[in-house]
């Protein structure tokens, strides 16, 4: 039984330099869908490594014990994305609510670059603001054709070859969809959304309107 | 909106007016196709400075597939996985006896700076920051390759 004690050897060798705060995420093989850094080709789920930068500490919390579907087609790296047969059958996997905090910590951890805290804490829009800018997302810019969102009676409508923005406002940290709509090759450099120029005044209002989608907000 | 009282309903007519809009998806307030706008863009010229011929390479498809098929379709059909959400449905690019009634120009122009830009709806986006202008002639002709159909 000599392989069996080398193979216990070699177990513990390689526990011993890992950290333990960061292994729980490791030890769940979320990495087998999802890349944990900016390294190899793009997985069947979405990039986590900007994770930190991107989500709500307690959105990411509630959504790792409750899984909800977010992209209904898919994840636009899926080979059967364009075909739309997804559909809400697949579910993700889901931690103890123990495992999702500690998992939310490391997750929380995974930055990328430095983004203006102040951008989370803008004014909220006047109703005038708030008309024109759904007016633009609708119109101007068809952000609508391809992202869920919420019509002024509350109801769900919108594409889905995008992640929904219904619950944007929950999920999203402000500062991180403000990054996104000016630079989206920071992050992904094969997206299949169209690259935006606009007015830093318009993407800040475009930001915080996608900050009042919630799911509270539906009706 | 079946339940909404009637009050809400007219607030929210008058400011649909208010502010002219009726969104891509919309289903309740469906916005008629514009009329259709057969003159050609001469008075917004393109650069016709495209000596070497345009050719439909397995880039040009490739590009259609990632960007165009969300909604168009894999066929082009306008049958993509946006198209039953849209109040406009996305152009068939395999329709001759419309797309033959449509010019290069305008195909170029919808497809740079949207939909809006020749009197279409604005569910189809503009691309003109993401594609060069020389992939956009490309898929021109793949479209006219779809549709087997020229201008007339
Ligand atoms: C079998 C593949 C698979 C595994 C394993 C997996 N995920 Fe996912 N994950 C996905 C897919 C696919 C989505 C996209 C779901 C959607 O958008 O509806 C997703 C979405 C997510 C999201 C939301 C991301 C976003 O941008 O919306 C988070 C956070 C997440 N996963 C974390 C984890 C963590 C943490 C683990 C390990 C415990 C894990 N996942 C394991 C496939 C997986
Ligand atoms: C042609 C379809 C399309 C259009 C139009 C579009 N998007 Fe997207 N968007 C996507 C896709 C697909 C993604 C997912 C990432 C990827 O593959 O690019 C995305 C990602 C996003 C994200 C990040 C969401 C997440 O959870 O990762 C935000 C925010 C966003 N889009 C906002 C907008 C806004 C605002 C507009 C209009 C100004 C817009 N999008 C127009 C397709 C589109
Ligand atoms: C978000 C959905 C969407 C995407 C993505 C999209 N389109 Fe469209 N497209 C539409 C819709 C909707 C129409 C119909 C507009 C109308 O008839 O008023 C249209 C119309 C068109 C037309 C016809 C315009 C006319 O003269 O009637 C062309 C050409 C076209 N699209 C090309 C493309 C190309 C090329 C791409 C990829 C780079 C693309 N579209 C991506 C939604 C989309």
């Amino acid at each position: 039984m000599k392989i069996f004690n080398y193979l216990l050897m070699g177990g513990w060798l390689l526990c011993i330099p890992m950290p333990s705060h960061a292994s729980l995420i490791q030890e769940k093989k979320c990495s087998e869908c999802h890349r944990l850094s900016k390294d190899g080709n793009e997985k069947i789920g979405p990039d986590l490594f900007y994770a930190g930068n991107k989500f709500q500490a307690s959105w990411l919390k509630q959504y790792l014990q409750n899984p909800v579907t977010i992209r209904s087609a898919g994840g636009t790296g899926d080979p059967d994305f364009l075909k739309g047969t997804q559909a809400d059958s697949q579910r993700h996997p889901a931690l103890s609510k123990k495992d999702a905090g500690q998992i939310t910590q490391e997750l929380m951890e995974l930055i990328l670059l430095d983004l203006p805290e102040k951008i989370n804490h803008l004014e909220p829009l006047t109703k005038g603001q708030k008309a024109k800018i759904k007016y633009e997302f609708e119109r101007t810019f068809s952000c609508i054709s391809c992202h869920q969102s919420l019509n002024l009676a509350g109801k769900v409508r919108g594409g889905i070859s995008g992640p929904s923005l219904v619950n944007a406002g929950n999920r999203l940290q402000a500062r991180w969809v403000e990054s996104w709509l000016k630079s989206p090759k920071t992050y992904s450099n094969k997206s299949r959304m169209p690259i935006y120029k606009m007015a830093d005044e318009t993407r800040l209002r475009l930001t915080q309107f996608i900050s009042t989608l919630k799911n509270e907000n539906k009706r | 909106m079946k339940k909404s009282s009637p009050i809400f309903i007219l607030k929210y007519c008058v400011f649909l007016i208010a502010v002219g809009i009726t969104g891509c998806s919309e289903k309740s307030a469906e916005e008629p196709r514009p009329p259709m706008k057969t003159e050609s863009l001469s008075s917004t010229p393109i650069e016709k400075t495209t000596p070497k011929p345009v050719v439909v390479t397995e880039k040009t498809r490739e590009t259609y597939q990632w960007y165009c098929a969300q909604c168009h379709g894999i066929k082009g059909k306008g049958d993509g996985i946006n198209a039953k959400f849209l109040t406009v449905p996305p152009r068939n690019h395999t329709k001759a006896s419309y797309l033959e009634t449509r010019t290069d120009e305008q195909f170029f122009e919808a497809i740079k700076f949207g939909g809006l830009s020749v009197g279409r709806a604005p569910c189809m986006p503009a691309w003109g920051n993401t594609l060069s202008d020389s992939t956009i002639h490309e898929l021109v002709r793949y479209i006219r390759e779809l549709c087997q159909c020229e201008a007339l």
